[in-house]
């Protein structure tokens, strides 16, 4: 059908699916369009979110040039009008007093937080000025780029044209990476964000670590509550009873560290009562033989002295996946970076979803569906001579050149090795609480020569800033268009202003062009204003930007299934050997185990906890502690420690702690949960959290930072990645 | 007449807080208040037998409001398809209807002075729009409809699935909110967050609480009037007087 389709037909028939789409159940821009509500005029803009990535869609309502509310955008074709606490709370971050106001530059020591107001004109120069400075004395490699988020696409753009290659963002390192390349290993492609998990329709859903619920992207909860709604069956395997395990037909309470055992245990049981998809795994997957002799001795019994997980339970499992099969979507987690070997966990997972046959099949993982946006025509980026010094390619053979190693970075700016980082731009990316190892990051900006920060807050890292450029924030600016393929109908979705940015705040891709006019790289920016910008995208789409604007997202039809794939899909499993890769050749090749193998992690040591950590429905990351509405829903983290545990240190009611970790380093008062949800041998807390900038009047030093305590990594040789999971922590009287 | 009901379904709830974030938006309700509460159980048992349950609270529109009668000025009342409204222009801030509602789904807004409650987004419906909370819920766990329609969700739900309310001894007043899960969950919840008796204002209180205040600020009117009369002859009125 769609080889016939002409261009024409095509547009129609999507503007058809978007009004029909309308036309149901939440008809919010139908039926309440921009016009007058209790006596003012209400514009109605539609843009995405940007309190977390996940990026819902979002409409902004705005009288007299002010910003009324955020609510759901009900055209958006992911979210479909749902909204999180923190997106609907965006309004206190544009009116957050605490915000970056004006370019300043730094008078004081580095940390004092002390800085003076400068012009944009001053701002600018002087950082060009910089930029050109070491490029010429070190070289451009020289300066290293910590971006986060969209707008950051801008910058990576100059910063690539400005010639060094060394840019590094915690997504990678510090959360997915492991899961993209074990997927990508397996499969042949990564899995992308959003992640391609066909909750709503599965039979049975798993979560290895994923806290879904109190880890909210809205769209994913959905998709979650209405598959539990329509009848699937759940396993949680967590150490501690988050809200999804409360939901759970099976709740796992594992130990720590120890899942690869349990995963293999799973593909043991599924092999040996042959009750995996044989003839998916027949028709696409290679390497079954090798997987079948490798699992033979991990059994459930095997399996139960590591996990303390039941074998019976193992085994009652696995026969839930074999009676579910393929709609068994099996969540390949996000912030997977746990104990250093996560690359072979993800394997794991990967090839237990093939097993199960549920790769691009419905209930399972579905494919996604590239969109064709369009592209500019730029200049070739020059080469760097020296290469990449994080070791992206190198050092950890399998690392995302895209993405980059945040702590290879970090490491060589400390070493000078392979040469050395002068300086750093810092683009929205908070590298003091998102990169374990705090001392090390505060020991590399010690060393460097110049910092910049972009940023909206005044985070702690702009208080070791040299410039900082204060960012327009979400509501007030353009950003590159959201062009998303891995959802069931793909999409793209824009991002515009709501309102004139504040202060003297600039968007993100003005501050780019005046670099790049300042740094002769104009070539690299061939447009002018976002209109261009955005005409130039939406080209070989098809659609009127007009269309785009008013609605915030246009979407196309998807093809998430095997049966729906056409030949202009490609291979379906674009491996080398053009099959599901269960045993890896690649991984061979570089000297690593081909098929996955259970290390045991270090043992708890006498007195200590393990420290493990996840994230709250109403905070993300370490991004949102300032914001007024979420700080009254959840001013301070706690610390999670089992009643029979707490009462055995000497805690028999709530009371500040100090947490105090295997080398020393303590934490902020906190306080302490008395609960029985959670295993007796692990303290858990939420992410982001004991602020030490005191220029947020709201966060600072409200609860405690997990990141101080992870003095202590465990680096993934695959591709990098630290894993966080590895520090132990005592539980300490406040004053003692 | 319409007859509104909300059914909110504690199976699919996650907690998130979105609803009420959305709610204190829509209203522009102050920091530190809400119109709708999320409140957790807490993890009940001992481990690994486990339970926890979230509930939403918000007002319930009850068919006999605890909270009508004991408004002075009649601000709160109730509409004809079943909503209970607080009419700002009449509200005094006096409270009674905080305590009487056995749901403590009333609160006085500290800007205006008055109290505010949840009305299902009454303007809302007015422009053909579900309550902001609908909408927005992350789960796609709250449902707004209107029970004489055979056709909706809440009908099926209250009348088909037997979707439960918070009622016990100590007040029944009909609410409106009805609540989807498993039977024990709605035990827990039932037992946890279940209405409290009204606390109903006797009228030596109405004395002390409104009219005492009142009496009080026209005596002080009159005291410092009386004041300033005084020093004003004090400095004038020997003069006056002489005259």
């Amino acid at each position: 059908m769609s080889e016939k389709l002409t261009r024409r037909d095509f547009v129609k028939l999507t503007s058809l699916a978007a009004a029909l789409g309308a036309g149901t159940k939440q008809a919010d821009a139908a039926q309440n369009p921009t016009g007058w509500i209790d006596g003012q005029r209400v514009e109605r803009i539609a843009t995405n979110c940007e309190m977390c990535f996940w990026r819902c869609g979002t409409i902004a309502e705005v009288a007299n040039g002010k910003l009324l509310r955020v609510a759901g955008n009900p055209d958006h074709p992911l979210t479909k009008g749902r909204l999180c606490a923190r997106g609907n709370a965006g309004a206190e971050l544009l009116y957050d007093p605490d915000r970056l106001k004006y370019p300043q530059v730094r008078t004081g020591v580095r940390g004092e937080g002390k800085f003076q107001e400068v012009s944009w004109e001053q701002a600018l120069d002087l950082f060009a000025q910089r930029l050109t400075e070491f490029k010429e004395k070190y070289g451009p490699e020289s300066v290293a780029f910590f971006p986060h988020g969209v707008a950051s696409s801008f910058f990576g753009t100059l910063m690539k044209a400005y010639g060094t290659p060394n840019s590094a963002e915690p997504a990678f390192a510090q959360c997915r990476g492991p899961r993209e390349v074990a997927y990508a290993l397996t499969f042949g492609e990564g899995l992308g964000s959003p992640e391609p998990v066909d909750l709503e329709e599965s039979k049975l859903i798993i979560l290895i670590g994923s806290h879904i619920g109190e880890n909210v992207f809205t769209s994913q909860v959905t998709a979650f509550a209405e598959g539990l709604s329509k009848g699937a069956k759940l396993i949680v395997v967590d150490p501690r009873f988050s809200t999804a395990a409360a939901k759970a037909d099976y709740w796992l309470p594992i130990r720590p560290g120890t899942d690869t055992a349990l995963l293999l245990a799973w593909i043991n049981v599924l092999v040996a009562e042959g009750i995996y998809d044989k003839p998916y795994i027949e028709k696409y997957a290679s390497g079954f033989a090798e997987l079948a002799a490798h699992v033979r001795e991990f059994t459930p019994e095997w399996a139960e002295s590591i996990t303390e997980i039941p074998a019976r339970t193992i085994r009652d499992t696995a026969r839930a996946m074999g009676d579910a099969k393929p709609a068994v979507a099996l969540h390949p987690g996000r912030h997977v970076t746990w104990y250093g070997n996560d690359t072979q966990r993800e394997r794991a997972m990967a090839i237990l979803t093939a097993l199960n046959g549920s790769w691009g099949r419905k209930g399972g993982i579905f494919l996604p569906t590239p969109i064709k946006a369009g592209k500019f025509t730029l200049p070739p980026f020059p080469e760097s001579k020296r290469g990449r010094a994080d070791g992206a390619g190198t050092r950890f053979p399998l690392a995302s050149e895209e993405q980059g190693v945040t702590n290879g970075l970090i490491e060589a700016t400390l070493s000078g090795k392979p040469y050395p980082i002068k300086a750093w731009v810092i683009y929205g990316q908070n590298v003091l609480e998102s990169i374990p190892q705090q001392e090390k990051t505060l020991k590399a900006m010690e060393q460097l020569e110049f910092i910049a920060v972009v940023d909206i807050l005044p985070m702690n890292q702009v208080n070791y800033a040299d410039l900082v450029l204060p960012e327009a924030s979400y509501l007030e600016r353009f950003d590159t268009p959201a062009i998303v393929s891995s959802a069931k109908q793909p999409y793209i979705a824009i991002r515009q202003a709501a309102v004139e940015p504040m202060y003297d705040t600039k968007p993100g891709w003005w501050i780019t062009k005046q670099m790049a006019n300042r740094l002769g790289l104009q070539a690299y920016f061939p447009w002018d204003n976002p209109d261009q910008y955005l005409e130039t995208v939406i080209k070989p789409l098809g659609i009127d930007a007009s269309v785009l604007r008013v609605r915030g997202a246009v979407a196309f039809p998807g093809r998430p299934y095997i049966e729906d794939r056409t030949p202009e899909d490609g291979p379906l499993f674009p491996t080398e050997s053009g099959k599901i890769e269960l045993y890896s050749p690649m991984l061979k090749e570089l000297g690593f185990d081909p098929l996955p193998r259970y290390t045991a992690p270090a043992e708890i040591p006498a007195g200590y906890l393990r420290l493990i950590y996840g994230r709250s429905p109403v905070h993300s990351f370490a991004r949102t502690q300032n914001n007024a509405r979420l700080d009254s829903l959840m001013a301070e983290n706690e610390v999670w420690v089992n009643t029979r545990t707490a009462k055995n240190m000497g805690f028999t009611e709530a009371q500040r702690v100090v947490l105090e970790n295997q080398q020393g380093a303590t934490s902020l008062p906190v306080l302490i949960r008395l609960t029985e949800g959670i295993r007796l041998d692990c303290a858990y807390m939420v992410h982001g959290f004991g602020h030490s900038s005191p220029r947020l009047h709201l966060a600072y030093h409200k609860g405690a930072s997990d990141t101080q305590l992870m003095t202590h990594v465990e680096v993934d040789p695959i591709m990098g990645g630290t894993g966080m999971r590895v520090n132990f922590v005592r539980v300490l009287k406040e004053n003692a | 007449m319409a007859r509104y009901a909300m059914v909110i379904d504690l199976d699919k709830c996650v907690g998130c807080q979105a609803c009420s974030v959305a709610c204190s938006e829509e209203w522009e309700v102050p920091i530190g208040e809400a119109r709708t509460h999320i409140r957790s159980t807490g993890i009940e048992g001992t481990f690994p037998q486990l339970m926890s349950v979230f509930h939403v609270a918000q007002c319930n529109q009850c068919d006999h409001p605890p909270c009508v009668l004991p408004c002075p000025t009649g601000a709160t009342y109730q509409t004809e398809s079943g909503i209970v409204k607080v009419d700002q222009s009449l509200c005094i801030g006096c409270g009674y209807c905080v305590e009487a509602c056995p749901y403590d789904a009333r609160y006085i807004n500290e800007r205006s002075k008055k109290v505010d409650k949840c009305d299902f987004c009454s303007s809302r419906l007015e422009r053909g729009l579900q309550p902001a909370c609908v909408n927005t819920c992350t789960a796609h766990a709250k449902f707004f409809g209107d029970l004489e329609d055979r056709g909706s969700f809440v009908f099926s739900a209250v009348y088909e699935k037997h979707a439960r309310r918070m009622e016990n001894s100590m007040a029944a007043p009909g609410p409106n909110v009805y609540y989807l899960g498993k039977a024990a969950h709605l035990e827990l919840v039932q037992a946890r967050f279940g209405p409290r008796a009204p606390r109903l204002t006797q009228p030596g209180e109405v004395w002390k609480k409104l009219v005492k205040p009142l009496v009080l600020a026209a005596v002080g009117v009159t005291f410092i009037g009386q004041a300033i009369a005084f020093f004003y002859q004090l400095h004038t009125g020997e003069k006056d007087f002489e005259e």
